[in-house]
């Protein structure tokens, strides 16, 4: 079964295949210039890209076949003259025909027509803590989006430096859910908010059982979101941005860096960590991975899975490096290239 | 009859214009001419202009060589033939 990854760098975008996950195919830059952001295939069919320039802004494009990009007219944006500025889209998600957007500065758009038009949710984006939102080191961003699969009233989304957020109500009131997760930052009016959340992963049978790569470590949650405790076992530090979960066998793989304010790989190694146990303990899973004087780290949204049996599991550093592994991390292939900065990684099957 | 003025767009534009980087639009004053361009290539809006309808931070615009920052506002005449030429501003080294 093909693979097909949508690397995003700060430079453009790549694609990357393989039909047997061994030997593999780059194409690009696409978007040539560009930060490639986030990446969505449709259900319906086609492509969507994030894109944003330091100097033009973010736009949204759609594609039908992954070369012939059009940008979407009517994309986010805050209202004119607004005091918030669009900057940057983080993560796109699609379900149950939705496609959401979560943006910087901080907020949710969505659009019911495959991305031609979109629409924000005012009750997230004006939500009466905004006055205490405070962006992180990667801005005030948006990044996260979790579903429930048999309620579609309920979503979570992840803002770095504000928190988690849940919804019950199909987007129209918010609440913080973040009790038992340190503060980055306490804010002086709105005690629960100022929780910088930096990646999630979620159960796919048993969507309220939910993983948190935070700021101040790693978490999960049994009851969707209304209480968090430490899972740290095992971890060299509790400190790291992506989190991803095979839905498979639940195998749950993150990147822990030294200390927030080095935030480097400890001893010059990239090292993944997978938890087998639900997040009870976890071990390196390492073998392969530079292991000498190799400081990229791996930003947010650039690890992901592709849910084959066995897993592949795919990771791009802010060194420009990408990583495969086709068997859940038991191993690891290093590809021959050096692309930009890595800010985001898809991977689709087929 | 409105001046018709040349627009000229960086190649960091092309993937917004599907790789057009000459264009006409038409209007008596910097303002019209402006509005005239965001009117006929709407995807330019948000790449040229902020939420508060100013030029980006980085956004130059020249008429006719003349970056517009330096003028009194966008009320400045436009002429046929004049030419409207957007780049970035390229900052640090």
């Amino acid at each position: 079964m093909g693979v097909r990854l949508l690397v995003g760098t700060s430079k453009g975008g790549f694609w990357v295949t393989s039909d047997d996950r061994r030997e593999w195919a780059v194409e690009g830059p696409f978007f040539k210039g560009w930060k490639v952001t986030a990446g969505l295939r449709l259900a319906g069919g086609g492509f969507m890209a994030a894109v944003a320039s330091d100097i033009y802004g973010p736009a949204i494009f759609l594609s039908a076949d992954g070369k012939e990009w059009e940008q979407v007219a009517d994309g986010p944006a805050y209202p004119d003259g607004d005091d918030r500025r669009l900057r940057q889209i983080w993560t796109l998600r699609e379900h149950r025909a939705t496609v959401y957007a979560g943006v910087q500065d901080a907020g949710l758009f969505t659009s019911g027509d495959g991305g031609r038009s979109w629409k924000p949710v005012p009750g997230l984006n004006d939500h009466e803590t905004r006055g205490g939102w405070m962006p992180g080191a990667g801005g005030l961003c948006c990044h996260a989006v979790l579903f429930d699969q048999a309620n579609p009233d309920r979503v979570w989304c992840g803002i770095s430096a504000v928190g988690v957020f849940r919804t019950d109500d199909g987007g129209t009131t918010w609440t913080p859910k973040n009790r038992g997760v340190y503060w980055a930052h306490e804010d002086e009016e709105f005690k629960e908010i100022g929780h910088c959340v930096h990646g999630m992963a979620q159960d796919p049978d048993d969507p309220g059982r939910i993983f948190r790569q935070d700021h101040s470590g790693m978490y999960r949650s049994g009851d969707g979101g209304e209480s968090w405790a430490k899972n740290e076992t095992g971890l060299p530090s509790g400190f790291g941005f992506p989190i991803v979960m095979d839905d498979a066998t639940r195998y749950l793989f993150a990147v822990p860096l030294e200390a927030d304010q080095y935030r480097l790989p400890a001893g010059g190694a990239i090292q993944v960590y997978r938890s087998t146990d639900g997040g009870d303990s976890w071990h390196s899973a390492s073998a392969g991975l530079p292991a000498e004087h190799a400081y990229g780290g791996v930003l947010r949204g650039a690890m992901a899975v592709d849910n084959l049996d066995p897993g592949g599991v795919y990771m791009g550093t802010t060194s420009g490096t990408l990583h495969v592994s086709r068997d859940l991390g038991e191993s690891w292939a290093n590809l021959p290239v050096m692309l930009p900065r890595v800010l985001h990684l898809s991977a689709w099957v087929g | 009859m409105k001046a018709a003025v040349t627009i000229r767009l960086p190649s960091l534009l092309e993937p917004v214009t599907g790789g057009v980087r000459k264009l006409t639009a038409s209007g008596d004053s910097l303002r019209e001419v402006l509005d005239d361009l965001v009117a006929r290539e709407p995807r330019l809006k948000p790449h040229l202009f902020n939420e508060a309808g100013e030029f980006r931070r980085h956004v130059l615009c020249f008429h006719n060589g003349t970056n517009t920052r330096w003028l009194d506002g966008w009320d400045v005449p436009m002429s046929d033939g004049d030419t409207i030429l957007f780049m970035q501003a390229v900052s640090g080294g």
